[in-house]
């Protein structure tokens, strides 16, 4: 593990906590070759995947965490486990102080949960019938059902969708369907699984809002998982990364920085003929006279590139960035490797 | 928000879907009595051969033409209320299993007996139980001696027993699903309906070789011949008590079955590493 931020959580302010979870499952490998089926057929072959490997975390209420970590990382398997969809082989599980396993009724009365690529909503009824549904299958009372039911129309902006059929909205919209009617019943805890997956720019971003502001302003505890990791950062105030099936990463992003070194990009527009070079950093690409160059400025203080910048001779422009936290989590799913 | 089950709230449940299903009605009406019609006739050409042979022969096996037509009526009312409460998968669970639409299930704050007995569609899945009861009003008006009373009550209560039989075999046959699901998408199905096209035979005067085994290990012969016999009063008495016996011992089975496969279920599945994979 790279980082492990370590807080004293007491029971009643944990949403959610694994402790020492382990899920095993075993993966049949085959053949097509006509030796190998026949092998296949008296002594198959088989392969243990560790798709959580002693994972521990604790998530405390109110926070807004982001779950990433490469493909098959185990991301989706965590998410199930919290839901109650699947059970681990070994360790405990426990979300808003109770046993997935043994209360999936109580739990749900308090969870939200949204799969990116599954929708909850009934597919040949109109949005507003689905949420009728789920009024009388939660037994939300008639006045917070209401009062929610205001709240995800003004946010989510759905008030055009709620006589369309589900098979009939674009994903985008859907996915806002999909997101209000999980809110109906004031989850007090609300697991995302790809809730980006798919959505355009606009999509996204009212997404995004919407669930900053449900954590900010409604103390929901979120956990959320992505591949975009600019989405995550700018949703999360706390990032869980895996990998391997182990918790490889807690804490804040800033900290995935400080630890890949901090890379800044610079990118140099030069007047033709003019080369540049960087002491201090890696030329990364270059493409009709604009350089792009990659420097760590934790080595190299930032004061010290820039006397060397305007030393430089053909300079016509400079940008300077952050690494993006797209870049520094690529750079360690590779270090991972 | 109270988690307590009561029969005020089991038939709120159902009245939301039975508001669903009216919803479906009025919304595709022409397409939906278009399905009801289908089903209807589908129903009827399916039981017509034995009922024209029964016509041909003036009864078939002990049983005269409007015995037969009883007989037929009353599957059809079986087949049909489980489809009512059982459309369009709760009757089919190895159908939920194989396409992964339990993952659903487990997120809706209901037991999931309960989650599968509140599946109530009325209206647009009724084509077979309308046609039972049609097929009964013209058959109880024909038999030679008019039904009594007590006839009407084993009527419901055998009809109630060969409903049982049949969704516990269901189930039964379902919880090889968890273990495969893709290969055993459609079992339930696939026995639903062989139980259903044969229970329309009559046994009388079959040899007890092949009335055996349907009234055992493929109990075909419990959803309509055997309980039309006990019904009209053509066994002796013992044999009344044979099928509510043989439901209980089957549902007892298939719900030991059942849980057994959903526990391997949970603790082994997952789309992608489960042998026979889950569809998402």
């Amino acid at each position: 593990m790279l980082k492990k931020e370590s807080t004293v959580i007491t029971q009643a302010d944990t949403a959610v906590s694994m402790d020492n979870v382990t899920k095993i499952f075993t993966q049949w490998q085959r053949e097509n070759a006509g030796k190998g089926l026949l092998k296949n057929l008296f002594k198959p072959q088989k392969k243990i995947i560790s798709a959580l490997d002693n994972v521990s975390f604790n998530v405390k209420r109110g926070e807004f965490v982001a779950y990433a970590g490469p493909n098959g990382a185990g991301k989706s398997t965590t998410m199930k486990l919290l839901a109650g969809m699947l059970q681990p082989t070994e360790g405990n599980i426990s979300v808003l102080g109770m046993s997935p396993d043994k209360d999936r009724i109580k739990i749900m009365r308090k969870l939200g949960v949204l799969f990116g690529n599954r929708t909850e909503l009934w597919w040949d009824h109109p949005v507003s019938q689905s949420f009728e549904w789920k009024k009388a299958v939660w037994n939300i009372p008639n006045a917070v059902y209401r009062k929610n039911l205001e709240m995800v129309i003004e946010l989510l902006d759905i008030e055009n969708l709620l006589k369309t059929f589900a098979r009939e909205l674009s994903l985008g919209q859907r996915m806002r369907a999909d997101l209000a009617m999980m809110l109906l019943h004031s989850p007090e805890l609300i697991l995302l699984d790809e809730p980006t997956l798919g959505l355009d720019v606009v999509a996204k971003r009212q997404m995004i809002d919407f669930l900053k502001r449900i954590n900010h302003e409604n103390d929901v505890t979120i956990i959320v998982t992505s591949h975009d990791m600019d989405d995550l950062e700018e949703m999360a105030q706390r990032i869980l990364m895996i990998s391997g099936g182990r918790i490889a990463y807690d804490g804040i992003f800033d900290g995935l920085r400080e630890i890949t070194g901090s890379p800044a990009r610079f990118v140099l527009t030069m007047d033709g003929g003019f080369v540049p070079s960087l002491e201090s950093g890696r030329l990364i690409s270059y493409e009709n006279g604009v350089y792009e160059f990659e420097a760590d400025i934790t080595k190299f203080p930032i004061r010290k590139l820039l006397r060397q910048l305007s030393d430089m001779d053909g300079i016509k422009d400079v940008e300077i960035h952050k690494a993006s936290i797209e870049h520094v989590i690529a750079g360690l799913y590779a270090s991972w490797k | 928000m109270a988690d307590k089950m009561t029969w005020k709230r089991f038939l709120k449940l159902l009245t939301v879907y039975a508001k669903m299903d009216l919803g479906s009605l009025l919304r595709d009406t022409k397409f939906m009595l278009i399905a009801i019609i289908s089903d209807i006739f589908a129903n009827i050409s399916a039981i017509s051969g034995i009922f024209l042979l029964a016509w041909k022969f003036n009864g078939i096996g002990g049983l005269d033409r409007y015995e037969i037509l009883f007989m037929l009526a009353y599957g059809s009312i079986v087949n049909g209320t489980i489809e009512v409460f059982g459309s369009p998968n709760a009757a089919f669970p190895s159908r939920i299993i194989g396409r992964g639409q339990w993952e659903h299930m487990f997120i809706i704050p209901l037991p999931y007996g309960i989650q599968l007995l509140t599946g109530f569609f009325p209206f647009t899945c009724s084509g077979r139980f309308l046609s039972g009861i049609v097929l009964m009003c013209f058959a109880v008006p024909n038999l030679t001696s008019a039904l009594s009373w007590q006839q009407f009550f084993l009527l419901a209560g055998n009809g109630i027993v060969s409903i049982i039989i049949i969704v516990a075999l269901s189930y039964l046959v379902s919880s090889l699903a968890f273990y495969a699901p893709v290969q055993c998408e459609e079992i339930s199905t696939t026995v639903r309906y062989s139980i259903e096209h044969t229970s329309t035979f009559p046994l009388s005067g079959m040899p007890d070789f092949m009335k055996l085994p349907l009234l055992t290990i493929f109990p075909a012969g419990l959803t309509a011949w055997l309980p039309a016999l006990i019904i009209l009063g053509k066994t002796p008495v013992f044999v009344t008590i044979y099928p509510v016996i043989f439901a209980a011992l089957l549902s007892l089975t298939a719900a030991h079955y059942f849980k057994k496969g959903f526990r391997y279920y949970v603790k082994k599945g997952i789309n992608r590493y489960h042998a026979g994979g889950h569809r998402c």
